[in-house]
């Protein structure tokens, strides 16, 4: 007996095509919604069902829940898997599906509610033993409130704006002596910016690291977490590139997170699987930041040195089953990393780009995993976000994986839109990241200056083009092709004798 | 290779990176040999466009797909276009502007955030010029030379494709 009838994934793309796989693992049907713009899209032929929910914009699409209500209702599913992003954080969505019976594979609508309020919830983790990011809640009058907070949270500090952004009314200070110019200075500029000079301090984190702990927790009580994940490469404040085990972690200091992680579950009454986000900083401390009440982009990293299917267990959990023995017993086995595929132009400050894919393939062999929603013809449209596919790669050492996902993404080719694989190989080549020594503004602090030009080898890209021109003449006795290939042309698979003996 | 029968020997001029290579290409067998300069690589089809390149002692996996009249390549994780020499005296545009310095263009339709500079403004090479939204991002758009700012044709908040400059420059070179 399965557990659902049917599932919904109320998302798109790579997540909803990830989501499915495991519905198929565990022998349910799958129900695709899809819009305008994802007609031809992958999602939507990977599932057994879909429906067409409306225009390409994701407000009359895939964040309509009356929409996905309706489609879920209209094709007998007693599941909605929300993926990452859109209504997966949504409670009046979670709501929703609790009023109409519909089985929300996520946690509560208490839970998301608690944990989507940033304030209470850090005031709640607070009471209950978590650490957090020492300084004010609110502005004062009084300097001698700064001082206080400041020589308590330890210098350097920053002054913030309280509604700030843009770095506008912020400023690092390095010792008691300069705090009070410095509030001043921060209070003229937050007036100037946001017509409110209200400014508070708070422990300023050098070069911290963003690391993030796996939990998974059933409906019988039982809390557990699966290990951190690093994500310090970023750029445009998104991770690109992520890995387990952190380089940073000591066993103790991985412990004590993990329990902290654990402590945040059980405080916030959580069930099912979800992230809990912490700043670790250069000296070995770590600051709670949020739960991501949802399954994460990164998540395979997880799976690959765990060996847990993180979707085959949040659609059991939240069927009422505790969490798997095996799970319970998961250890870390070897080193995992993901590098995210947008399109985008690794070489023009990651500009966005789009168009139709004109050529896929993807790379294989042993411990290596492509999660993709796209394929030959697909098209990448400004409506959504970029993300085409993951690459996860899974070795025995951190130094294995690096090699692995550098042949990896150069056997992974996507065509007729840019990529910044280049860029990921070049970071994953910087001798600071072999280190191991990654934080939050890597990017922008080792390749401020980074110019692709010289490694550029045009005479190879002219062999490659001059032999697919001759064969192309000879097949078709002409110039070459100039139609689209469909898929069933492109996607079968070399694995191979591509080397020339 | 030796005694492997000669199929056919062609020489075809390609552009890539504004630079001209001249490459020679013959078959031995099923193995391609091409010579470009003083350099000559060996290929191996994998399949319809995927090739196996050796570079001396290096090997490459190559991606190639024609489209209008580029070749889009992807040689170790590095894009190119590819273009037969021939082909460019006929064609015309195809929205890529890359070798207009003086037109700024979006290099996806979205939106005009905000524009940052003014008529008149001297701008130096990598200023940034414009910020356009597309794909929930904003992304800035900078001079790729040196010069003043000519015309603006659109003011924050206007939507733009890709078809028609923003901002035009003369450019100082």
């Amino acid at each position: 007996m399965a557990l659902f009838k049917k599932i919904l994934v109320a998302n798109r793309s790579e997540i909803a095509v990830r989501v499915m796989n495991a519905c198929r693992t565990l022998g349910i049907p799958t129900v695709a919604v899809y819009s305008d713009a994802d007609v031809k899209s992958k999602h939507r032929f990977w599932a057994d069902e879909s429906v067409h929910i409306g225009p390409s914009s994701p407000r009359e699409s895939y964040l309509d829940i009356d929409k996905i209500i309706r489609a879920a209702r209209t094709t007998g599913c007693d599941a909605i898997h929300p993926g990452y992003g859109f209504l997966s954080e949504n409670p009046i969505f979670a709501q929703k599906c609790r009023d109409e019976k519909i089985t929300f594979i996520c946690p509560s609508p208490e839970a998301i509610k608690l944990l989507g309020n940033k304030v209470e919830s850090r005031m709640k983790m607070s009471s209950a033993g978590v650490p957090l990011i020492p300084g004010m809640k609110t502005s004062s009058p009084d300097l001698a409130v700064y001082r206080k907070v400041a020589d308590e949270a330890g210098y350097p500090v920053i002054i913030k704006a309280a509604a700030g952004g843009g770095g506008k009314g912020m400023r690092v200070v390095h010792s008691a002596r300069e705090l009070e110019e410095a509030v001043s200075a921060a209070r003229r500029e937050a007036l100037n910016a946001f017509g409110d000079d209200s400014v508070y301090v708070e422990k300023y984190l050098v070069n911290p690291r963003h690391i993030e702990f796996q939990i998974l927790a059933d409906s019988h009580g039982n809390a557990m977490h699966l290990f951190e994940r690093e994500c310090s490469i970023q750029r445009r404040h998104q991770k690109i590139i992520e890995e387990t085990p952190s380089t940073a972690l000591t066993p103790e200091l991985r412990k004590k997170m993990g329990e902290t992680a654990v402590t945040v579950a059980k405080t916030a009454g959580y069930t099912n699987a979800g992230t809990v986000e912490f700043l670790l900083d250069e000296s070995g401390h770590f600051y709670f930041l949020e739960v991501n009440t949802r399954l994460q982009v990164e998540h395979p990293i997880t799976e690959a040195v765990t060996g847990v299917d993180l979707v085959v267990e949040q659609i059991q959990i939240a069927a009422g089953l505790p969490i798997s023995e095996s799970t319970r017993t998961a250890t870390q086995r070897g080193h995992a990393i993901e590098c995210r595929i947008y399109a985008e132009d690794g070489e023009n400050n990651f500009f966005p780009s789009s168009g139709t894919i004109l050529y896929y393939h993807e790379p294989s062999g042993p411990g290596i995993r492509v999660d993709s929603g796209i394929w030959t013809g697909s098209e990448i449209t400004i409506d959504y976000d970029p993300i085409m596919a993951k690459v996860i790669v899974h070795a025995p050492t951190r130094e294995l994986a690096i090699a692995k996902m550098r042949e990896a993404l150069n056997a992974y080719k996507v065509l007729g839109v840019r990529n910044a694989k280049k860029f990921m190989i070049d970071i994953l080549a910087h001798p600071e990241f072999a280190e191991g020594r990654t934080f939050t503004s890597f990017i922008e602090t080792h390749f401020a200056n980074r110019a692709e030009n010289a490694t550029r080898a045009g005479d190879l890209a002219v062999a490659a083009t001059a032999v697919f021109g001759e064969h192309q003449t000879a097949i078709f006795g002409g110039a070459g092709s100039t139609e689209l290939p469909t898929p069933w042309e492109t996607l079968g698979s070399w694995q191979v004798g591509w080397s020339i003996g | 290779m030796a005694g492997g029968m000669v199929n056919r020997v062609k020489q075809t001029d390609y552009i890539v990176d504004a630079i001209t290579h001249t490459a020679r290409t013959e078959k031995h067998e099923e193995v391609w040999r091409v010579t470009i300069g003083d350099k000559t690589f060996e290929l191996i089809q994998v399949s319809q466009h995927l090739f196996s390149i050796r570079n001396g002692a290096s090997q490459s996996l190559a991606a190639v797909i024609r489209h209008k009249d580029t070749y889009f390549v992807d040689v170790d994780s590095v894009l190119y276009e590819v273009r037969q020499a021939t082909d460019i005296a006929v064609s015309g545009s195809h929205g890529d502007h890359s070798g207009e310095k003086d037109k700024i263009f979006a290099p996806m339709p979205g939106k005009v955030v905000k524009i940052l500079v003014s008529v008149g403004d001297e701008i130096v090479e990598k200023q940034p010029l414009v910020i356009v939204e597309a794909m929930k991002m904003e992304n800035q758009i900078n001079a790729r030379a040196r010069g003043r700012v000519k015309t603006i044709h659109f003011n924050a908040g206007d939507q733009v494709g890709t078809d028609l400059p923003i901002i035009e420059l003369d450019v100082v070179e």
